[in-house]
């Protein structure tokens, strides 16, 4: 089971509105990628995994992915706080307005829904760690874009911690792949 | 998008140190931050950080005394978060178990003394020995401060 934690792994306090900038962050929120998609991928492949070390490594990765998406979702939420309708159409935001109001639904940045085929869990663990490492490099990747893509240091602090975590976990899931094929599990 | 990629610090970048195999048996790394440290810059392990944009990781800025023993508390459970994920897979790191659970006390006696003075943030907290019920009081995490 989970326990919450009423606090947020690393601040986010966003002072200046910012529609477009949310609509970006999008992307690690419900992109194939995000948070979201590595949180769920981590924990259905935990179930597979062939050693204590792999059940470990998935269900703790897992569980900071979810403090991960809550961290994403108060950036989106900060940065789109009291805009007007006017203000979101006018940022490219008119039909999420119109599907979803100011309610923070899981689609990529494009507004592609979340679906569950970003999981990619195959049974086979060694297939499994290295596209974890894929993932964990694609959101890396993810996130220096976002990063490009903004000045506010309110927004480069939170972003630049997640793509850190990226770096670290890519590392962990290396390490684990590189343990299984030497010890030939 | 590739604007950076005739620029040196792309190239840096590619060398840096995460990218190279780091796994062995007995992998010990030499030093590890503080938790201040290793929390700004989101890892514990100096080897492995990697800048992109910034020029150095940003300081907390607490803006007032709750918000600075928040802040103190998240360091805290930060380190023993990636300490957790690489005992994961070193296990038999014995410098890092006692470094681990040395953070892992520091922490608890924080989050005590911030649930004391501001309200519970696990719902075992004895701060939930209130009346009225404290759980649903401000703030929630997402909201700004």
């Amino acid at each position: 089971m989970w326990i919450y934690e009423k606090k947020l792994e690393y601040p986010v306090n966003i002072q200046k509105r910012d529609l477009k900038m949310a609509k970006s962050l999008l992307s690690q929120y419900g992109g194939p990628d995000s948070e979201l998609s590595a949180a769920l991928r981590y924990l259905t492949q935990r179930y597979t995994m062939p050693d204590e070390k792999g059940k470990a490594l998935l269900t703790d990765i897992a569980t900071e992915e979810m403090a991960h998406i809550e961290m994403i979702s108060a950036m989106i939420f900060q940065l789109m706080q009291g805009a007007t309708v006017e203000e979101l159409k006018n940022a490219g935001m008119g039909g999420m307005f119109a599907e979803h109001d100011h309610a923070l639904f899981p689609t990529d940045a494009l507004g592609v829904p979340w679906t569950a085929s970003y999981i990619e869990a195959t049974g086979d663990y060694i297939a499994d760690l290295e596209s974890d490492m894929a993932a964990e490099q694609r959101a890396r990747a993810t996130y220096e874009h976002l990063m490009d893509l903004t000045n506010d240091p309110d927004v480069l602090a939170p972003l630049s911690f997640l793509r850190q975590r990226e770096i670290v976990h890519y590392q962990r899931f290396k390490e684990l792949r590189n343990y299984y094929l030497d010890k030939k599990i | 998008m590739n604007n950076y990629s005739l620029n040196k610090d792309y190239y840096n970048y590619v060398n840096n140190n995460y990218n190279q195999p780091l796994f062995s048996e007995n992998a010990n790394p030499s030093t590890v931050l503080d938790p201040y440290n290793g929390f700004i810059r989101g890892n514990m392990f100096p080897k492995l950080y990697n800048g992109y944009k910034i020029q150095k990781p940003f300081e907390i800025q607490p803006i007032n005394e709750q918000a600075e023993l928040l802040t103190y508390l998240d360091t805290y459970s930060f380190a023993t978060t990636d300490l957790n994920l690489y005992l994961d897979v070193f296990p038999n790191d014995k410098d890092m178990i006692e470094l681990f659970n040395q953070y892992r006390v520091e922490k608890n006696k924080i989050l005590e003394q911030y649930e004391k003075k501001y309200g519970p943030i696990l719902l075992n907290s004895n701060a939930l020995l209130s009346y009225p019920w404290a759980w649903d009081d401000k703030p929630w995490p997402w909201e700004n401060k």
